[in-house]
C-alpha cells in the first residue's frame, strides 16, 4: 500500500530482464499499427484516425474466420475436442490482412480521394468522421453485446518458452522435496476423509466437511508448497515467453522486414518514396499517384489487420467496435514519438513506448502507465520536434 | 550583435525546454508518491457509509422535498431504466425481463385493489448520461416509482434526478456504497461492496488459507477501487497480508508488466476486482507467466463470457455473487420455474433473479403503501422487514436503503460457468 515509499533502492532487477522482453512483445503491436499511421502520413499528409477501425474490422474478420472453422461458442459445445492447427492460424492472419486491406483501400477511394485537393483540415475531419462512423455503425452490425471474444483453443501454442538466465538458490530442492511430501501425506489424508464423509454424510463439496481439519492441513501444505516454488522461480533470473506472444513479436517483426524491402528494394516502393518525397514532381515524372496512395494504404492496412489478429487471438481480448481506439492512439503517439512520416521511426516509437510504459509498470507506478508514457512523448518533442528519427527541417515556402 | 542575440535566444529556448522538462519531472513524482488509496480517487472519509460497511449511520440521509407522482387513473404507473443497448446490455435485458414478469404475476393476480400496474421501460444504453434523461423521462410519464439500473454511474444519476422530483428508486445491481448518499428516496435489492469485499476476505482466509494474497484493480472503474479497498482492510484485519497491489485501466489488453511485479512478490491468491473482459484476459496471462495463485473476484465476473476470455485459466476461481440458479432455496426454485415458463430458459445472469427483486420489492411496497403515491411509497420501502426475495432476505428500515443482505462465493467451473460453495450471511462477516 505504501505507493512512496517504493524508492528506487527496491526495484527488483531480477525482474528487469522478464520487463523489458514484456515491454518489447507490447511495442511490437504498437509499432506494427504505428506504420499505418506514419505510411499515410509519409504520402499525403493525413492523419487517418480511421487506422483504429481498421485495426478493429481486422480483429472481427479474425473471429468470424475462427467461427467458421468451428471454434464458435455452439460449434465447441457440439465439438469439444476440436483440435487446431498453425494452418488455421495463417488463415486467420491472411483473412485479416486482406480484410484490413480491403477496409483501407476503400476508405481512402471513398472519403479521402475526393477531398485531395481540398485544404488539408478538410481530410482531417473525414478521417475523424470516417473513424466515427465505422464505430457506431459497425455497433448496429457486428455482434458487440455481449462482447464476443476468440476461443483461445483455436491456439494451438498456448505454452511458455522459458530461458533461464540465473540458477535458483540451491537450498529450494530440498525445502521444496520436503513440503511435497508434507503436502503428499497431508492430500491423502484429506481425500480419505473426504471419501469417507461423503459416504457417510453425502456432502457435495470439501467445503461441507463436517471435520474441517483435513482441510486445513492440506490446503496450509498446499500454499507452502506452492510458495516455495514461486520463490524458487523468484531467485532465478528468467525470462518467460508465452508462446503466442513470441509469434506475435517474430511475425511483427517480420512483416516489418518485408515492409522494409518493399520500400526500399521494389519499384512500387521507390515510387511511394517518390511521392512521400515530393508529390507534384512524382506525378510530373510518370508515377501514378493514386496507385501509389491505395497501395499505401494497402500496405499500412494490411499490417494493421496482422496485428489485430494476433492481438485478438493470442490475447483473446474481446471485440467491441471501440476495440482501435485505445490502441489507435498509443500507435499514433508511437508513430509521432519515432518522426511521423518515418518508417523505421515507427518501429523504434513502437519499441520505445512498450518498453518505457512497462518499466514505469516494472518501477511500481502501474496507474501512472499512460500518463508518464506520454510525457516522454512531450519530452522527446520537445528537444526533438520532428521525433526520434524525423527530420525538424522547417519547410521553405 | 545580430549573432549574440540569436545565441542567447537558443540559449533561453534550452533553458525553458530544461524547465518544461524539471516540471514534467516534479509533477510524476509528486503524484506518484500520493498513497494508492488517495490516488484511487475513493475518499473514505467523505464516504460513511462506506467506513461502515453499508451498516446504517449516524447520518441521516437528506429528505425529498419535492411532492413526487400520484397515480391518477385505473392503471398505476411504475418504470424502469434498463441498459437494452451498449456493454451492459447482457445485464440490462435480463433486469427488464426480471421486472416484467414480476409484474405480469402481480397483474394477473388482481393487481393493487383491480387497480394494473403497469411497467414502463426507457433504455439507458448503458450510459450514465442517458440513464439520467431516461429517469426524467419515466418521471414526466407519471412513474411513481423508478427501478433500475445494474451499474452504480448509470444509478447514481438516476437517484439524483430522482430526488429532485421525490420519487422513489430501487436500484437492481448497483453496489457502489455512497449511491445510497444521494437522499431518502434510494434503495436497493443487492448487496453493496463493502460487503463483497470482506465476504471474499473472509472466504479466502478461512475457507481457502490463503495469507499472502495480491490486489490487482481497475483504476479507471470506481467498482474495483472501492472493492480492491474493502477486500483489503477485511483481509489484513483477518491477519492476512497484502504483497502488492498493481493497477491497470479498462481495455487495456497486455498485463505482463503487472503481473511479473506480481510473481515476485509469490502471492498465494491474486484478488481480481474488476470486470470479467479484463479478468480473464489478467488469469489467461498470469497462468502463461507460470503464476499458480488461485484468482478471486467480486460480481463483475458474473458473466458466460467469463469462460470464453479466461478459457482454463479462470477455472478453480472464486467470486462472490447474488445468488445462483442451482440454488435450493424455495425462492430461487420458484422464480426459476416462472422464467422458464415464460421465457424458456434460465436467466442468463443474476440481473434477471435481482430485477425480479426489485420489482416484486416495489409492488410489495405498493400493497403496504397508504397510497398510490410517490410519497407513500417511499415510507413503504423504508418500512420493508424481512422481505423474502429471491436473491436472500432484504430488510431496509433503518438501514439507509442497503440491505444487510447475504452473499454467495461460487467457484469458476465447467460447464455452466458457477457452482455455489458458501453463503455468508451479512452478520457473520460484518461485526
Amino acid at each position: 500500500m505504501e505507493f512512496g515509499s517504493i524508492a528506487l533502492a527496491s526495484l527488483d532487477f531480477g525482474t528487469l530482464p522478464q520487463q523489458l522482453v514484456n515491454g518489447l512483445l507490447l511495442g511490437a503491436i504498437y509499432a506494427l499499427v504505428a506504420l499505418g499511421y506514419t505510411m499515410v502520413y509519409g504520402v499525403l499528409r493525413l492523419i487517418n484516425f480511421a487506422h483504429g477501425e481498421v485495426f478493429m474490422l481486422g480483429a472481427y474478420a479474425a473471429l468470424f474466420v475462427s467461427w467458421r472453422l468451428g471454434f464458435s461458442e455452439a460449434g465447441l459445445v457440439s465439438n469439444p475436442n476440436l483440435a487446431s492447427s498453425a494452418l488455421n492460424l495463417v488463415l486467420m492472419l491472411l483473412v485479416s490482412m486482406t480484410t484490413g486491406a480491403i477496409v483501407g483501400v476503400l476508405i481512402e477511394f471513398f472519403a479521402y480521394r475526393p477531398l485531395r485537393n481540398e485544404p488539408r483540415i478538410a481530410a482531417l475531419i473525414t478521417a475523424i468522421g470516417v473513424s466515427l462512423l465505422l464505430q457506431y455503425g459497425g455497433a448496429l452490425i457486428l455482434p458487440n453485446s455481449p462482447q464476443p471474444s476468440i476461443d483461445e483453443r483455436i491456439n494451438p501454442y498456448r505454452s511458455a518458452v522459458v530461458l533461464q538466465l540465473k540458477g535458483a538458490d540451491a537450498h529450494f530442492e530440498g525445502d521444496i522435496q520436503q513440503a511435497q511430501g508434507k503436502y503428499d501425506i497431508a492430500k491423502t489424508a484429506f481425500d480419505t476423509a473426504l471419501t469417507r464423509e461423503k459416504a457417510q454424510f453425502g456432502i457435495d463439496s470439501e467445503f461441507d466437511l463436517r471435520d474441517q481439519s483435513p482441510r486445513k492441513t492440506v490446503q496450509a501444505a498446499e500454499s507452502d508448497l506452492k510458495r516455495l516454488q514461486s520463490e524458487k522461480e523468484s531467485s532465478e533470473v528468467r525470462v518467460v515467453i508465452p508462446q503466442g506472444q513470441l509469434i506475435m513479436l517474430i511475425t511483427s517483426l517480420g512483416l516489418m522486414l518485408i515492409l522494409r524491402w518493399l520500400v526500399m528494394k521494389t519499384k512500387v516502393g521507390r515510387n511511394m518514396r517518390a511521392v512521400a518525397h515530393d508529390f507534384d514532381t512524382a506525378s510530373l515524372m510518370g508515377i501514378n499517384v493514386n496507385r501509389v496512395i491505395s497501395f499505401t494504404f494497402f500496405i499500412g492496412s494490411a499490417l494493421a489487420g496482422a496485428g489485430a489478429m494476433m492481438n485478438a487471438t493470442f490475447l483473446g481480448t474481446p471485440l467491441d467496435t471501440f476495440y482501435g481506439v485505445k490502441l489507435g492512439v498509443k500507435a499514433f503517439v508511437a508513430a509521432v514519438l519515432g518522426g511521423i512520416g518515418n518508417i523505421p521511426g515507427a518501429v523504434l516509437g513502437g519499441l520505445v513506448m512498450g518498453v518505457a510504459e512497462t518499466l514505469v509498470v516494472w518501477a511500481g507506478y502501474s496507474s501512472y502507465r499512460d500518463a508518464i508514457a506520454l510525457v516522454i512523448l512531450i519530452v522527446v518533442l520537445l528537444f526533438r520536434p520532428g521525433g526520434l528519427l524525423g527530420s525538424s527541417k522547417v519547410e521553405k515556402v | 550583435m545580430r549573432l549574440i542575440d540569436e545565441m542567447s535566444g537558443i540559449m533561453q529556448m534550452r533553458s525553458w525546454r530544461w524547465a518544461m522538462v524539471a516540471v514534467a519531472a516534479t509533477a510524476i513524482l509528486s503524484v506518484g508518491c500520493k498513497p494508492a488509496g488517495e490516488a484511487g480517487g475513493t475518499t473514505p472519509a467523505a464516504n460513511p457509509t462506506a467506513e461502515a460497511g453499508g451498516t446504517p449511520t449516524a447520518a441521516v440521509r437528506p429528505a425529498v422535498t419535492a411532492k413526487g407522482n400520484e397515480a391518477a387513473g385505473d392503471t398505476i404507473k411504475l418504470g424502469i431504466v434498463g441498459s437494452m443497448g451498449g456493454d451492459l446490455r447482457p445485464w440490462g435485458v435480463d433486469s427488464v425481463d426480471g421486472a416484467k414478469l414480476a409484474v405480469k404475476e402481480f397483474n394477473e393476480l388482481g393487481g393493487l385493489n383491480g387497480k394494473k400496474v403497469e411497467l414502463l421501460v426507457e433504455d439507458s444504453n448503458s450510459r450514465p448520461e442517458q440513464g439520467k434523461s431516461a429517469a426524467e423521462k419515466l418521471i414526466q410519464d407519471g412513474a411513481i416509482g423508478v427501478m433500475g439500473e445494474v451499474a452504480s454511474g448509470i444509478t447514481i444519476q438516476i437517484a439524483q434526478s430522482a430526488f429532485d422530483k421525490g420519487i422513489p428508486v430501487v436500484a437492481i445491481g448497483a453496489t457502489r456504497d455512497d449511491i445510497s448518499d444521494v437522499g431518502n428516496n434510494f434503495f436497493r435489492v443487492c448487496y453493496t461492496d463493502s460487503f463483497q469485499g470482506p465476504v471474499m476476505a473472509k472466504f479466502a482466509f478461512d475457507e481457502l488459507s490463503l495469507k499472502n494474497i495480491a490486489l490487482m484493480t481497475d483504476k479507471s472503474q470506481p467498482y474495483s477501487t472501492g472493492l480492491s479497498d474493502s477486500f483489503r482492510k477485511k483481509f489484513e484485519a483477518l491477519g492476512g497480508t497484502i504483497a502488492d497491489e498493481q493497477f491497470y485501466q479498462s481495455k487495456e489488453t497486455q498485463f505482463g508488466g503487472q503481473l511479473t511485479n506480481l510473481k515476485a512478490k509469490n502471492p498465494d491468491g491474486i484478488f481480481l476486482s474488476g470486470y470479467f473482459t479484463e479478468v480473464g484476459q489478467i488469469a489467461r496471462q498470469a497462468r502463461e507467466a507460470g503464476i499458480k495463485a488461485t484468482f478471486l473476484g467480486g460480481d463483475g465476473w458474473d458473466s458466460q463470457k467469463l469462460l470464453t476470455i479466461g478459457g482454463d485459466a479462470i477455472l478453480g476461481g472464486f467470486f462472490c455473487n447474488h445468488y445462483n440458479n442451482t440454488e435450493a432455496r424455495p425462492e430461487v426454485k420458484s422464480f426459476m420455474d416462472k422464467w422458464s415458463k415464460e421465457y424458456g430458459n434460465t436467466p442468463g445472469t443474476t440481473m434477471g433473479a435481482l430485477g425480479y427483486d426489485a420489482a416484486t420489492l416495489m409492488l410489495d411496497a405498493l400493497k403496504r403503501a397508504t397510497a398510490a403515491n410517490s410519497a407513500a411509497l417511499i415510507v413503504a420501502l423504508e418500512d420493508t422487514t424481512d422481505f423474502k426475495s429471491v436473491t436472500g432476505s432484504i430488510t431496509l428500515k433503518g438501514r439507509n436503503g442497503n440491505p444487510a443482505k447475504r452473499a454467495l462465493v461460487v467457484e469458476v467451473k465447467k460447464p455452466t460457468g458457477q457452482v455455489a460453495r458458501k453463503s455468508y450471511e451479512f452478520d457473520q462477516v460484518m461485526q
